[in-house]
């Protein structure tokens, strides 16, 4: 497998360099390697594309924030990009990048020295081998999330928007749209309790085996 | 109610739960892989909400955005098209990492270059345009009715700043007149077009005719601004391809986007297009901007860089000599 490392200098190469090198010139944007860049980033890409939802909903339920969730998993990207030549192709993808993910949480919770996780270590471990064995099917389902929410009433949409959007905390929503903090949370309930019945009903009936 | 219904799952995931709540929860997923794997779907749906919303977010910003976001755009509601999402994800992932490098480091140096850059050079004067108006919340309704007249709209409105904190608002009426605003660095201003020109000693007394000030953003304070999003905000440098306007014909631009972290107050998010060499800010996109009882998204456009004169920012420049003054 080729390596990828990249000297203190990198910076993106022009197309004509990139050529000049495939067709065996020696490289001059800071690369150290010489092997087919397009070719391992392309596999990269593959990998990470399939994983990414599954890491980044792992991270959320550890870090519950999204801004955090934002920060961690592209370090994460990051990190599994540049160690991708000893990831060895045997084993699952995502099992490999949950782990690095696992890292990079414990890394941004003592780099921002906030408050330790709710969950101890081997729960955490635990819930990283449950992401990886979800089954493909619920994941594909929430394709039709998007139709879903287009048939929630503007009350129900504003509320999403102001929590999923605007990253609002129930109490936060409630100052907002001058309802109690309760009435908020039971709100949001019911309205994602429907968005997972819909999605449920959907795939069911439209068949969610894509 | 149990420790661990999906009430209690959406209880933990938005922080709601007390620290007991929270043990019982932890011994609750630990109790089967059931509960675990039921807490692990409900995440996947929780996640995938925000990134949905922030699809949104990015649609309605789509002009600015690269050609890979625009992939995001055009998806469709077929579960297919999530596919379609995912590498569109991914791929801006990596192009940020290939492209841009480590952008938290880059976007900091260069809010750093701007910042050194605006406190160079002659005034200023920005065109603000609305382009969405966010209905007010009830409770803002009925607190803004009770107490204070409606602000005249900002859209169109022209806004000249020197450093200094010295501004000068100018709104038009729907009849036609202008109702100015303004601050010269010793006393604000306001002129409508009857009555008395209101001024006064308090230099903020006037300023929350400016956008942004209710949350310590005014629009007038450029360097504050840039200043605020280097604490408050998670910044993002993008290229910006093919500009359309007249400054990105003249010198390559580029895009920083920042988004407004948890805690903080200010507008979601702030996008400012400048010139790559200069420094120059040529345009400024402020996305759920408080302003009075609404949350405007609003762009100013840098129309105009000259020397107004030593008394444009006095209120005497802008009205007849004959008017009344009361001091506040």
């Amino acid at each position: 497998m080729c390596l990828l490392r990249f000297a203190a200098s990198y910076r993106k190469p022009l197309v004509a360099e990139r050529i000049a090198v495939r067709d065996g010139g020696a490289p001059a944007w800071g690369v150290e390697w010489t092997c087919d860049m397009d070719e391992q980033i392309r596999q990269a890409t593959r990998h990470w594309t399939l994983a990414q939802p599954v890491v980044s909903a792992f991270i959320l339920s550890l870090v519950r924030d999204f801004s955090a969730r934002d920060d961690v998993l592209q370090e994460t990207a990051v990190a599994v990009i540049e160690s991708f030549d000893r990831y060895q192709p045997d084993r699952p993808f995502v099992a490999w990048a949950l782990g690095i993910a696992q890292n990079q949480v414990r890394l941004y919770v003592r780099r921002q020295h906030r408050e330790r996780l709710v969950f101890d270590d081997a729960l955490v471990a635990q819930l990283a081998q449950v992401f990886e064995t979800l089954p493909s099917e619920p994941r594909t389902a929430l394709g039709y999330l998007r139709e879903c929410l287009g048939h929630l009433e503007n009350k129900a949409r504003e509320l999403c928007e102001l929590r999923y959007g605007r990253d609002l905390r129930p109490a936060e929503i409630a100052d907002t749209v001058g309802m109690s903090a309760n009435a908020v949370a039971k709100a949001l309930q019911r309205i994602r309790d429907q968005l997972r019945a819909c999605i449920e009903r959907k795939s069911v009936v439209e068949g969610s085996s894509l | 109610m149990t420790s661990g219904s999906p009430e209690q799952i959406w209880r933990y995931l938005d922080g709601e739960m007390s620290a007991d709540e929270e043990s019982q929860f932890q011994e609750w997923l630990r109790a089967s892989s059931d509960n675990a794997r039921e807490f692990a779907q409900i995440t996947l749906l929780h996640d995938r909400l925000r990134t949905e919303h922030l699809l949104d977010a990015v649609v309605s910003s789509a002009a600015h955005e690269s050609a890979a976001t625009a992939v995001v755009v055009r998806r469709r509601s077929r579960p297919l098209a999530f596919l379609g999402s995912l590498a569109a994800a991914g791929a801006v992932l990596l192009l940020l990492w290939l492209g841009i490098g480590r952008t938290t480091v880059s976007a900091a140096s260069e809010l750093d270059r701007l910042l050194r850059a605006q406190s160079q050079g002659p005034d200023k004067t920005y065109e603000i345009t609305v382009e969405r108006v966010a209905a007010p919340s009830p409770r803002h309704t009925e607190r803004d009715q009770e107490h204070r007249p409606p602000k005249p709209s900002i859209d169109g409105a022209l806004l000249h700043i020197r450093q200094g904190n010295q501004f000068v608002l100018v709104r038009q009426l729907p009849n036609g007149q202008q109702f100015l605003t303004g601050c010269n660095g010793q006393v604000s201003w306001a002129i409508r077009p009857e009555g008395p020109v209101r001024v006064s000693q308090d230099l903020s007394r006037f300023n929350r005719d400016v956008p942004g000030h209710e949350q310590g953003m005014p629009l007038f304070d450029v360097e504050h601004d840039l200043e605020q999003l280097r604490t408050a905000y998670d910044v993002q440098l993008l290229p910006v391809e093919n500009g359309d306007d007249a400054a990105s014909e003249q010198e390559p631009t580029r895009l920083i986007v920042a988004v407004k972290k948890r805690g903080y107050r200010g507008p979601q998010r702030v996008e400012i297009a400048y010139a790559v060499r200069s420094g120059r800010i040529h345009q400024w996109r402020f996305v759920d901007m408080p302003y009075g009882p609404e949350r405007l998204t609003l762009r100013l456009t840098l129309t105009d860089e000259a020397h107004l004169g030593p008394a444009f920012f006095d209120h005497a420049t802008h009205h007849a000599p004959d008017r009344t003054i009361a001091e506040e």
